[in-house]
This record gives structure tokens, C-alpha cells and sequence, in this order.
């Protein structure tokens, strides 16, 4: 039967790079979706960003293959560029430039119009007065916003972004997400690394976790929320029950009248098991991504 | 080669190539002054035999002929600074530069390939490097018309004059571009587009100061421009074929390395 689905945003197989001895990225396999927004994370020196630059065509693959828009990464470089928009992790720019020079020349060596630029400054409060200043004279948070402005302002199919919140106040953060949330909207790609949990929670359709150079799972965000274990605590009239009698319920200490313990699991079931006129108070924290993926790390061995 | 890559790459070096193409003519100017005020006190003082003939003439050059003081005007590390700040200092740095600062990234970000921002960026410091040439050689002209000396120099040669010159400084600029695609700081690329600098006009120097040594000028580029013999009418065309030679070596050299090279992440 033919194959209808359509070609993914970006697509490696066994894609592995060594810089001498060094394994940075170890057969790398992954497929970003049209339209999603697909979190990369990773601590620091994982192998997130040479992902990236092979995949922009900086970095030449040591062995396996990528495409990024159905075009391979090393013969169509120029094509898969003219259609993307990247931001580095740590940008610089030409300090001797002001900000709207900047956004002009690089927007026309894209070979664009700048069609969401006003929309993108408005947005980040890059001022008219703001983009007449040298970039010398930014700080790091202007930096990045010009960052965010140069990497989406012609509107590419896909964005690439290199930890694009670093720099940015927690204002801007949001007025971001807001505009990675229309991109998606819009049908737009985006792919974009972190090491920053809470964002790929608020804003990823599908996370990869990358570690020493290694694919370590890629999940759906919803699903891996799901499987999270959360934080309860139960308090009762009298004597509370033996722990061991709720269902799901794990680690639990008996303090007095309350129960504190680790829910994993459904959440119906156990609220349906504890449901009594002699529960005073029940609290269950919704553990962060964060802590799912801790929790992820803590039970996954470290590959060598 | 993108247009717009390379007028850019000119718009930051004007206000230097405007202060260094004013300084080349001045300089240009006072050659032939220089000549027309001591070329008899320097003959005479040659005649007496009070200083080897060798210490009279620096280089290739001399003061006793017009031709000659053009030639040592052009031979000069006045004249060598003014050109090797564009044909080592910008031309080291260009890549390598934009490597260190972390700029090179956002620009390979756009639909360019490598071979065509090197092409861009070795057009416009030719460019440069021209015009810097063409500011000297046209002071070293003006001046001769003001002193009255332009019946001593066979213009009809200055196209020849301005090609062989031209390519002379092609070739620094070429290998320092090389260098500079080569190295991920601009450090070692100006360092050793300096060294290729300073050993060609070692050995010219060497061989021209040093009788016995004079077999070494043959190995120096600077030895293959000699603006003195080609405006007394006595052009040497394998000049030419050795100096576009050499610029045109480190060309093949990026062409081949640069689109090749892995570019990690800046520090």
C-alpha cells in the first residue's frame, strides 16, 4: 500500500557524529511531524545543538541520514535554509549594526519580506526607538528578542530554535509561547531544544530526551504527564486507614491523622477507593514535567 | 556570489578604506617629490663610494630612476601596511572573525552556500585591495604629472603595472582568506597570513641588500612585481603568471576545504 502520511518536518536515521574520538550524537532516529511543536531536551553537552547544526548543514554527519522537509540535509542545504528559521543558542549579532539593520540584512540575504516582523516586535516591545540603537548598546534579553525576530520574521515553514527563551524575562517568555502557540495554529513546524522543563510543558506536542549523544525516548507531552507519578496527601477525621489498602498509593508515611505518599497511575481509581465521610482534606499536586523527567533519568541507565 | 554579501562586506570597511585610500595617494604623491628632490644627492652619494651600491636601492627599487622610486614607493612598509591591512588583516579575519564573534552561523543560516559567501567576501576585499593599489599608484602618477616628470615613465605600461600590482596583492589576499576559512580564531589567521607576508619581503629585502643572497628573491612574490622595469618598458610577463599563480592556489584551497569543514558551535 502506498504511504499517504505526509513527509515529516524533519527526519534522521541512525544519524551519528564523532569528532575524533569523540561520540557527540549516536545513531539518532527521530521524525518531527508537520504542524507540531517538538521539544528537543537535553542538559547541556548532550547533543542537542550538533543535532541541530547537522541538520542545518554546519556540521557533516560522521554516518546515517537526515531530511528536513522531505530534502537531504547535506545535498539541499541552501533549499531546506531558504525555508527555515533558526535561532543559535546564544546569538550573536553585529554589534555595529542597529537592531533594524540587522533584522533588513539578514532578511534579505533570506530572500523573504519580513511579513511578520511588525507582528514580532509588537509583540516583544521592540520598540521603533529600540531597533534605531546599535546592538552593541542591547542587553542580552534584546539580544534575544532580535534573536526570535531574525529567525521568524520571513515566516518560515519551520523554525529551529536554540534554547530561544535563554535571556528572555518571564514577560517576554510568555508573550513567546503565545507566539509559538499561533505558529502552531498556522500549521507551522517548530522544533526547538531545552533544557528548561516547564516550557516544553507549556508548549511541546512531543518531547525527545537526549543524553550523551543518545536518543533516549521520545513521548507524547500529554502521555508522559499522564504517567507521572503526583504528590498526595490525605488528612482524617480520627485515624487514618493502612496506606497499603489505597490502590496506587506508594511510599507512603502515616503522620498522625494524615497520609503523605506517591500516586502513580489513574487517578479515578484511587479517588474512588479513599472516597469516605471521614476524608477531611485531600490535596494531590500535579507533579511537573520536571519530575517526570527526573523520574525518567533516576529508572533509565546512563549510556556509555 | 550574493550582491548583497558583498557590497555589505564593503559598507564596513569604508571608513577604513576611505582613510587608507587618502593616506595611499598622499603617499603616492611624495614618492615622486622624494625623487625629484634626492635622486641626485642619493646618485652622488653612490658614485663616492661611501656606502655599497646594495644599501642605495631597497628592494627592487632605487631613487636613481623615477621607475625605480615608484617601485621602492610601492616596496616601502608604508605602502606594504596600507595594502596588508586589507589584504592580511581584513582577509585573516573575515571568516575567522565572524567564526569567534558567532555571527558566521546567523549568516549560514540564510540560503547561501559556504562557496558562495567566500566568493562574495574574496570579491569585495579584491575590491579593496584594489582600490587601495589604484590610490597609491594614481598619487604616484599625480605626483610625477605635478612634478613634471611623467616624460620619464611609460604610462602606457600603468595597466600592466596596475594587473601585476593587482595580482601581487590578490595573492596575500587570497591566502589570508584561506587562512581564515582554515581556523576557527583569527589569531592563527592573521598570524600566518603575517608570516607569508613577512618572509616573502624578508627574502626581497635579503636579496637585495645581500649580493650573495640575491638567489632568494626569486623565491618572493614581491620579487614578480616590479612596477620600475615594466613603466621603463621592460614588462616580464611570467611576473604575471607567477603572482595570479599564487592568488589563485589558496583559491582552489578554500574551494576545496571550506564547504568541507565541520562548523561547531562558537565558544
Amino acid at each position: 500500500m502506498q504511504d499517504t502520511s505526509p513527509t515529516p518536518a524533519i527526519s534522521t536515521r541512525a544519524l551519528t557524529k564523532h569528532y575524533g574520538p569523540v561520540r557527540a550524537l549516536s545513531d539518532l532516529t527521530l521524525d518531527v511531524r508537520q504542524g507540531e511543536i517538538f521539544g528537543f531536551l537535553g542538559p547541556n553537552g548532550s547533543g542537542k545543538s550538533t543535532t541541530i547544526r547537522t541538520l542545518l548543514g554546519f556540521l557533516h554527519a560522521t554516518s546515517g541520514a537526515a531530511s528536513v522537509l522531505g530534502m537531504d540535509v547535506g545535498r539541499e542545504s541552501v533549499e531546506i535554509r531558504r525555508l527555515t528559521g533558526y535561532l543559535p543558542g546564544g546569538i550573536a549579532l553585529y554589534d555595529s549594526l542597529t537592531g533594524e539593520e540587522v533584522l533588513d540584512y539578514l532578511v534579505d540575504m533570506q530572500g523573504r519580506e519580513p511579513y511578520r516582523r511588525g507582528e514580532l516586535c509588537e509583540r516583544l516591545e521592540l520598540s521603533t526607538a529600540v531597533l534605531k540603537r546599535k546592538v552593541r548598546d542591547y542587553s542580552r534579553g534584546m539580544r534575544q528578542k532580535i534573536g526570535v525576530v531574525q529567525a521568524l520574521q520571513h515566516d518560515p515553514e519551520l523554525a529551529i530554535l536554540d534554547e530561544p527563551t535563554e535571556g528572555l524575562d518571564p514577560l517576554m517568555q510568555q508573550a513567546f509561547y503565545r507566539i509559538l502557540d499561533d505558529l502552531r495554529r498556522e500549521g507551522r513546524t517548530v522544533f526547538f531544544s531545552s533544557h528548561v522543563l516547564s516550557e516544553v510543558e507549556r508548549l511541546c506536542d512531543r518531547v525527545a530526551i537526549i543524553r550523551a549523544g543518545h536518543l533516549m525516548a521520545i513521548h507524547d507531552v500529554p502521555e508522559l504527564l499522564a504517567r507521572r507519578r503526583r504528590r498526595v496527601t490525605l488528612r482524617w477525621r480520627g485515624v487514618a486507614p493502612d496506606p497499603t489498602s489505597l490502590p496506587g498509593l506508594e511510599d507512603a508515611e502515616v503522620d498522625g491523622n494524615r497520609i503523605i505518599g506517591t500516586l502513580s497511575g489513574e487517578v479515578a481509581g484511587f479517588v474512588r477507593a479513599i472516597a469516605s465521610p471521614n476524608l477531611e482534606d485531600l490535596t494531590i499536586e500535579p507533579a511537573s514535567l520536571e519530575e517526570a523527567f527526573l523520574e525518567y533519568y533516576a529508572t533509565t541507565e546512563t549510556p556509555t | 556570489m550574493s550582491g548583497r554579501l558583498l557590497l555589505q562586506t564593503l559598507r564596513w570597511q569604508r571608513v577604513r578604506l576611505a582613510i587608507v585610500v587618502l593616506a595611499g595617494i598622499g603617499w603616492g604623491l611624495l614618492i615622486p617629490v622624494f625623487y625629484n628632490a634626492f635622486s641626485d644627492v642619493m646618485r652622488d652619494l653612490a658614485n663616492s663610494g661611501a656606502f655599497p651600491r646594495e644599501l642605495m636601492s631597497f628592494g627592487s627599487g632605487s631613487l636613481f630612476t623615477l621607475p625605480g622610486a615608484i617601485t621602492l614607493g610601492l616596496q616601502h612598509p608604508l605602502a606594504i601596511g596600507m595594502l596588508g591591512i586589507f589584504a592580511v588583516g581584513a582577509s585573516a579575519t573575515a571568516v575567522a572573525g565572524e567564526r569567534a564573534r558567532g555571527t558566521l552561523e546567523v549568516l549560514l543560516a540564510r540560503p547561501i552556500s559556504r562557496l558562495a559567501l567566500y566568493l562574495s567576501i574574496l570579491a569585495a576585499l579584491l575590491v579593496a585591495v584594489l582600490i587601495v593599489f589604484a590610490a597609491i599608484i594614481g598619487g604616484m602618477i599625480g605626483g610625477s604629472a605635478i612634478q613634471g616628470l611623467t616624460a620619464e615613465l611609460d604610462l602606457a605600461q600603468l595597466p600592466l603595472v596596475i594587473l601585476n600590482g593587482f595580482g601581487l596583492w590578490a595573492a596575500f589576499t587570497t591566502f589570508g582568506l584561506a587562512a581564515s576559512v582554515t581556523f576557527d580564531r583569527p589569531g592563527p589567521a592573521i598570524g600566518v597570513s603575517l608570516a607569508y607576508l613577512a618572509v616573502n619581503y624578508f627574502l626581497e629585502i635579503l636579496g637585495s641588500l645581500w649580493i650573495d643572497a640575491a638567489w632568494a628573491q626569486d623565491y618572493s612574490l614581491f620579487h614578480h612585481f616590479n612596477p620600475g622595469a615594466i613603466l621603463s618598458g621592460e614588462p616580464v610577463l611570467v611576473d604575471l603568471v607567477i603572482v595570479f599563480g599564487a592568488a589563485i592556489v589558496p583559491v582552489v584551497y578554500a574551494l576545496v576545504v571550506f564547504p568541507r569543514r565541520d562548523l561547531a558551535a562558537p565558544a
